[in-house]
């Protein structure tokens, strides 16, 4: 029975390590793979989207947390063969880059039943918009007595050495900049007046976090009392018993669109269709837009209820008024801030 | 017998499925990633040239961050050999059951996960962390010290998460030097501290070589730790490969300052290996 030769031996070797190297779906017949972020996105589309999809369409789907600008390299690699999941998900400076560099799918809205019931700036014609992100002020209400009400609240000397913001690799770290770019009167063509106020922010800076997870720790650990924040992440941590608050800044909350992409040459199309199409259905936005996720729907069929009608847009033209930025000059100085952020913030 | 015979002078075919396995796994992918960084523009539209090279050395930050990568490493390392080194002669003077267990707690740092381990210290150092509990308990300051997001927490942490890398080898050569040379030197009159000197550290000496490179490239190249603990406002070279690989999707530069890592930690590598050699030379030769 155990009678072993080498050539067994050899056999079941090159068995092992060719089944690790079979190109994925070889085996699962009806198995989605779909990106997704980290934290708060990936907790909420496991425990909705996943289940609705899958009750609805009999199929399974793998969901991956990952950056949105980890998927276009991961797409990038994988050009000309296999790519390594069906669906995307991505920010808007990132779903500008993928679509320029030809990574996605036109999506197709006689797929999409659900495509019709979003609101028109929503109906993007590379991926419906799946939510808005918009950010504030997050703070330590044990710490920070009075409320803050606006960016500048950041440059108070109280605050030196206690406010969080995060580098350029986050969306969040990079709106951050553009609003503040903004309000000392620059454009997305010129960012000195940016980098001129961030350098007068340096003294009250406790931490720089390197990534968009890193900078939630903050919070929970007491490392920063006051900082820039998403609002749908602070409101998840607040739920979760950690004590913080998050405020709209009076000028303006800065916003984006998220979108859900199918990946050209996706493996299982139809499946993809199907999944995004649950993401932007009213059943799974109305439950998303729940604490602790409190998800802003882009489906005009769900009415804003919550914290989202309480702290964000009672309204779909609350909406309106967010300040959104030109994500295409964005993309394209995007280097050179990059590095100019390294320079201006380095100890 | 025949048969055995013509098996001898073949065992080197033993070492062909890790040879394939490296040309495909490691060659393969270096070679590639050296022939990106040939590429002259981001788009990588095959146009080649030493741009990405002119663009690293061109701007001074680059270099900056070059030698503050390569400084920690020594910083971190140089503790490493100073608190290691003790802790190895400990561990070969000890009984045998003692010795194990000092090897399993040595060893330990390996075993979990370096995520995990990297958060664990982030507790450990921060604002409310376990150490500022202490310094201000003990009325030694009275605001809490910034720990994290500083070099000194950096080297904290890669002191104790590569310590293992620069035990381990210690150990295996400080056991096999003959206890007898140490008596034969104490006999003939050299004190405890002359016959270390004399006897022990040089003789230890191609395990302190070998602790050193292990710890020492394990340290420049610790993205999760220097970054985790570090924060944004130290920038060190992987960090910089990863922005501008990933956020920046400029994979041509990411490449060529890979390489220029490379070749500066092979350098340093092959300085301590031709000071072994020059060592072992003059020892045995």
């Amino acid at each position: 029975m155990f009678d072993l030769t080498r050539r067994h031996l050899l056999a079941a070797t090159a068995a092992a390590a060719g089944a690790s190297l079979l190109p994925r779906g070889a085996f699962a017949a009806d198995e989605l793979v779909a990106a997704t972020f980290g934290g708060t996105w990936a907790n909420v589309q496991k425990q909705v989207l996943a289940p609705y999809f899958t009750k609805k369409t009999g199929a399974s789907v793998v969901q991956s947390p990952m950056l949105a600008t980890e998927q276009i390299a991961k797409l990038t690699a994988a050009k000309g063969g296999q790519p390594p999941f069906d669906v995307a998900m991505l920010d808007e400076g990132p779903n500008l880059a993928a679509i320029d560099a030809g990574l996605v799918e036109k999506y197709d809205p006689a797929k999409s039943p659900n495509f019709a019931s979003l609101s028109p700036h929503f109906q993007t014609e590379y991926g419906p918009a799946i939510t808005m992100q918009a950010i504030g002020i997050a703070y330590n209400p044990k710490t920070v007595k009075t409320p803050p009400t606006s960016w500048a609240d950041l440059w108070k000397p109280e605050y030196k050495g206690r406010v969080g913001i995060t580098s350029l690799a986050s969306t969040l770290g990079l709106a951050f900049l553009l609003d503040i770019n903004r309000l000392e009167g620059g454009t997305e063509a010129s960012m000195e007046p940016a980098f001129k106020k961030l350098k007068t922010l340096l003294p009250n800076l406790a931490a720089v976090s390197a990534n968009f997870g890193a900078h939630g720790a903050l919070f929970q650990q007491g490392e920063v009392d006051i900082g820039v924040q998403n609002f749908n992440f602070a409101e998840e941590l607040k739920a979760k018993g950690v004590p913080i608050e998050f405020v709209r800044v009076s000028t303006g909350t800065p916003a984006w669109k998220t979108t859900m992409h199918i990946v050209k040459g996706a493996l299982k199309p139809e499946l993809a269709y199907a999944y995004i199409d649950s993401q932007l259905s009213a059943d799974v936005q109305s439950a998303m837009q729940k604490s602790p996720w409190n998800v802003i729907p882009t489906n005009s069929k769900v009415a804003y209820e919550g914290l989202v009608a309480s702290k964000i847009a009672k309204s779909p033209a609350d909406l309106d008024k967010m300040v959104f930025f030109d994500w295409k000059k964005v993309n394209q100085g995007r280097a050179e801030w990059t590095q100019q952020f390294n320079r201006e913030i380095r100890v | 017998m025949a048969g055995a015979a013509i098996r001898q002078g073949r065992e080197w075919r033993l070492a062909l499925p890790l040879t394939a396995f490296f040309l495909a796994f490691f060659v393969a992918p270096l070679c590639l990633l050296i022939s990106i960084s040939f590429q002259a523009e981001s788009s990588m539209n095959g146009v080649l040239g030493l741009n990405q090279y002119a663009a690293f050395i061109g701007d001074r930050l680059n270099l900056e961050v070059l030698s503050d990568t390569l400084l920690l490493g020594v910083k971190a390392t140089v503790l490493c050999l100073v608190f290691g080194y003790p802790l190895a002669w400990l561990i070969t003077r000890v009984s045998a059951r003692l010795q194990s267990l000092l090897i399993f707690l040595v060893i330990l740092p390996i075993v979990t996960s370096v995520v995990v381990r990297t958060f664990a210290w982030i507790v450990i150092l921060g604002r409310r962390g376990i150490v500022n509990d202490v310094i201000m308990a003990l009325g030694l300051s009275s605001t809490p010290l910034r720990l994290l997001f500083s070099e000194t927490g950096v080297i904290i942490v890669l002191t104790q998460v590569q310590m293992p890398l620069m035990v381990l080898p210690l150990v295996t050569v400080l056991q096999r030097i003959d206890p007898n040379l140490a008596s034969a030197s104490q006999a003939l009159g050299a004190g405890a501290w002359r016959t270390f000197f004399k006897i022990t550290l040089p003789l230890s000496m191609p395990g302190i070589i070998a602790g050193t490179i292990l710890t020492y490239t394990a340290c420049v190249t610790a993205f999760v730790t220097q970054s985790l603990i570090g924060g944004s406002r130290l920038l060190y070279m992987p960090m910089l490969i990863f922005q501008q690989a990933m956020d920046l999707q400029n994979w041509p530069f990411a490449a060529a300052v890979s390489v220029l890592f490379m070749i500066s930690v092979l350098v340093i590598v092959g300085l301590l290996v031709a000071l072994s050699r020059s060592r072992a030379a003059k020892l045995y030769g």
